[in-house]
């Protein structure tokens, strides 16, 4: 009867703490004696020479993730039917080289035009033009005009990027994020300066529909044929809905493997070549994003579709994403 | 700790819906009892996924024997299928120039003539004003379908775009709105204008907003006088033919514009959809909110439809589900992942429950099923409902009924 007593049902705090004292230390001799128990088993495989347990996977949040039935599967020939139909096809085969032009909100200073200046040299071909006093649907009736494939809309918030729009042109989907935990090139510690080449691009768990339409549209931001030789890497990574960005530049390195004896090692270094270890720089910014609204078609408030919308009742699990 | 609960879905009741969707296809959609829980699913699919074939408008003929629906595409090609099992029936292509979208379709149930029983009236409007009324004679192929001659043409507004147009329940009268064109009334006997409405005075600072309907319907089958409108500025309003040409009641709802408006058979709720995602029930007696359709609906609405019958309701939308809700408890009854952003959707009232059969046997029902494409699967209901036909008939009879 004593065990099953909940230390939360004891209403004198001094017995109270005593008994969860109690119960915690047992928990915790347990969870040690289970460990030298694996440990044991494993050294005993070992000796044996047999496989060993296997390991077991910690349960995190991604992996008890609440099941959505929208995931892309790879046999799923409306996906790619409907991935040939929509909007960034044309970029994405290569038939068109997209073209980004760069805005900012009404008003902005301090960081934001240091952020401009660092997304001007992640994306080839993206031009900064002045807001001024123009209204969003006029200027993305000019880039219509000229022949730009984005729009981007960096928007300003006591003097605090806090927002990015990502406007496909001419009929594309309006992407609306918040931007946060933004850290500058020059704030980075040993940053590298990146080179001209065009960059590799890593979308990492974009799963869902919407998180592959939101990957494409990311993807339609960078021309599709990277320089390998400029070794520069852009990555979004998705978890748990935040898209996360990271600019790199990579090098590959040989290490020479480290063997005890002398003779052995010439003999080593000429029949195999030693390890090759990528060694990354970052280069920046780095920033978070995530998604609150992806509106069908450009940019309007007033009369515009959305595809999808973040509400509050969609928060009623932490095991729930979208992307 | 994993949530281990999950919410039941309560399932809905055995039915059958056709959802259409941007890339062409048309879905059809059942829901059985007892299995799985009445959980709708996708059975069929009819067409290839073909983005020029985006389907724009769509009306259905829904009758016991031989339903009909009509599906307007964006190439501008009209084509009736059967309901059945989606067998192209007629073909109409484009007339007109190729940006003049159309954006109402309506097939008439009412048989003009008593004697040609396969005959029927199709009514379309594009972009543009362009109305048309038109019948067709339908074979049992494509290539036997002969058009009128002469059909009814005429023009609905001189400028603006119109984005909604609706048939009333008698088939008399068709309502016209759109951007820039105010909600309009016309005769569809005559093709004359019988009523139009005023625009809305200006508020307090002055300011006027522009027309802009998105969606419109009559508020009860039988009464072609009170209609509802939904508009872009996030307005739901109530017109009245009889009374006065502003609208008598006007009601606001979010901040997204009205995309979607449907009747109830009652007579005074509807339900309305807005580009956020939002469904909601209004009573227009008072335009009282009676309350929202609480899901995890995330897309815009495009489209909702009301079962004839049954008391629920079917809403579609970017978000690429279909939801059917519960219209007194206003709860999902059950959802369904369609894959594309999906544009309508009707109901098949006439879909009765399977008789459980022995399998042995099922496979050979339905090699007959699809020779007879008329033909629905036979089910319970049918013991009284072929009563009122002229005599009980064995399926192959009805197949050589078909062919002559």
């Amino acid at each position: 009867m004593k065990e099953t007593l909940l230390p939360s049902s004891i209403k004198n705090k001094e017995k109270r703490s005593a008994v969860h004292a109690k119960l915690k230390q047992q928990k915790k001799v347990e969870k040690k004696r289970n460990q030298k128990v694996r440990e044991a088993a494993e050294k005993k495989a070992l000796e044996l020479g047999e496989d060993p347990p296997p390991k077991k996977t910690p349960r995190t949040i991604e992996n008890t993730r609440e099941l959505d039935e929208t995931v892309c599967k790879p046999d799923d020939e409306e996906l790619f039917a409907g991935n040939d139909a929509d909007e960034f096809s044309s970029i994405l085969k290569q038939e068109c080289i997209p073209k980004i032009l760069i805005t900012t909100s009404r008003f902005h200073s301090s960081r934001g035009p240091d952020f401009i200046e660092d997304l001007r040299s992640i994306i080839p071909n993206a031009h900064y033009y002045k807001r001024g006093t123009y209204d969003l649907k006029k200027i993305v009736e000019y880039a219509k005009k000229k022949d730009f494939t984005s729009v981007i809309v960096v928007h300003t918030n006591r003097r605090e990027p806090d927002a990015l729009l990502i406007i496909g042109i001419p009929n594309g989907p309006t992407a609306h994020f918040k931007l946060s935990k933004l850290v500058l090139r020059k704030d980075i510690k040993n940053h590298g300066n990146p080179t001209s080449h065009q960059p590799e691009l890593v979308l990492n768990n974009f799963t869902t529909r919407l998180g592959h339409r939101v990957g494409r549209l990311i993807q339609s931001l960078f021309p599709q044929d990277p320089h390998f030789n400029g070794r520069r890497v852009v990555t979004f990574h998705n978890q748990r809905d935040f898209v996360f960005f990271r600019h790199h530049r990579y090098i590959f390195e040989t290490k020479e493997s480290k063997t005890p004896e002398g003779k052995d090692k010439k003999e080593n270094k000429a029949a195999r070549p030693g390890k090759v270890v990528a060694r990354l720089q970052e280069c920046g910014p780095r920033f978070t994003l995530k998604l609150t609204s992806l509106q069908n078609g450009t940019f309007d408030t007033q009369g515009g579709e959305y595809e999808w919308v973040h509400k509050p009742e969609m928060d009623t699990s932490r095991r729930r994403f979208f992307l | 700790m994993p949530r281990t609960t999950t919410v039941e879905s309560p399932g809905c009741p055995p039915l059958r819906a056709l959802t259409f969707d941007s890339l062409g296809l048309v879905k059809v959609i059942e829901a059985h009892d007892g299995q799985d829980g009445g959980a709708v699913k996708m059975v069929e699919r009819w067409g290839d996924p073909d983005s020029s074939k985006c389907v724009l408008a769509a009306s259905i003929l829904d009758r016991e024997s031989d339903p009909l629906v009509s599906v307007a595409r964006k190439c501008g090609s009209i084509e009736v299928i059967s309901a059945i099992n989606g067998d192209l029936r007629a073909q109409i292509p484009n007339h007109g120039d190729e940006d003049d979208a159309i954006t109402g379709l309506h097939l008439f149930s009412k048989q003009q003539s008593e004697s040609s029983s396969r005959a029927c009236k199709l009514f379309t409007c594009t972009t543009k004003g362009h109305a048309r009324m038109e019948s067709i004679e339908l074979g049992g192929t494509v290539a036997e379908f002969v058009r009128d001659p002469s059909p009814t043409v005429w023009d609905v507004c001189g400028s603006g775009n119109i984005l909604c147009s609706k048939i009333d329940g008698n088939e008399n009268y068709a309502l016209f709105g759109g951007k820039g064109v105010e909600v309009n009334l016309w005769d569809l006997q005559k093709c004359v204008k019988i009523w139009t409405a005023k625009c809305p005075p200006k508020n307090t600072l002055g300011i006027f907003t522009p027309t802009w309907f998105t969606s419109a319907t009559f508020l009860s089958k039988d009464d072609h006088r009170k209609f509802v409108a939904g508009t872009n500025s996030h307005q739901v309003r109530l017109y009245d033919i009889s009374a006065q040409r502003r609208p008598v009641i006007s009601v606001d709802f979010r901040e997204t514009p009205i995309k979607a408006v449907c009747e109830d058979i009652d007579g005074n709720t509807i339900y309305i959809g807005n580009g956020s995602g939002d469904l909601a029930s209004i009573d227009m007696r008072t335009g009282k909110l009676l309350g929202c359709f609480i899901g995890k609906c995330s897309g815009g609405i495009k489209s909702i439809a009301r079962h004839p019958q049954l008391p629920v309701i079917a809403s579609c939308g970017l978000d690429s589900y279909l939801r059917i809700w519960d219209i007194q408890s206003r709860q999902l009854l059950s959802a369904v992942f369609l894959k594309q952003h999906l544009t309508s959707v009707v109901f098949d009232s006439h879909f009765r429950k399977e008789v459980p059969v022995p399998e042995v046997t099922n496979t050979v029902e339905e090699a007959e099923v699809i020779e007879t494409p008329a033909k629905r699967k036979k089910g319970f209901k049918d013991e009284h409902t072929s009563k009122k036909k002229k005599s009980k008939r064995s399926s192959k009879k009805r197949l050589s009924d078909d062919e002559d």
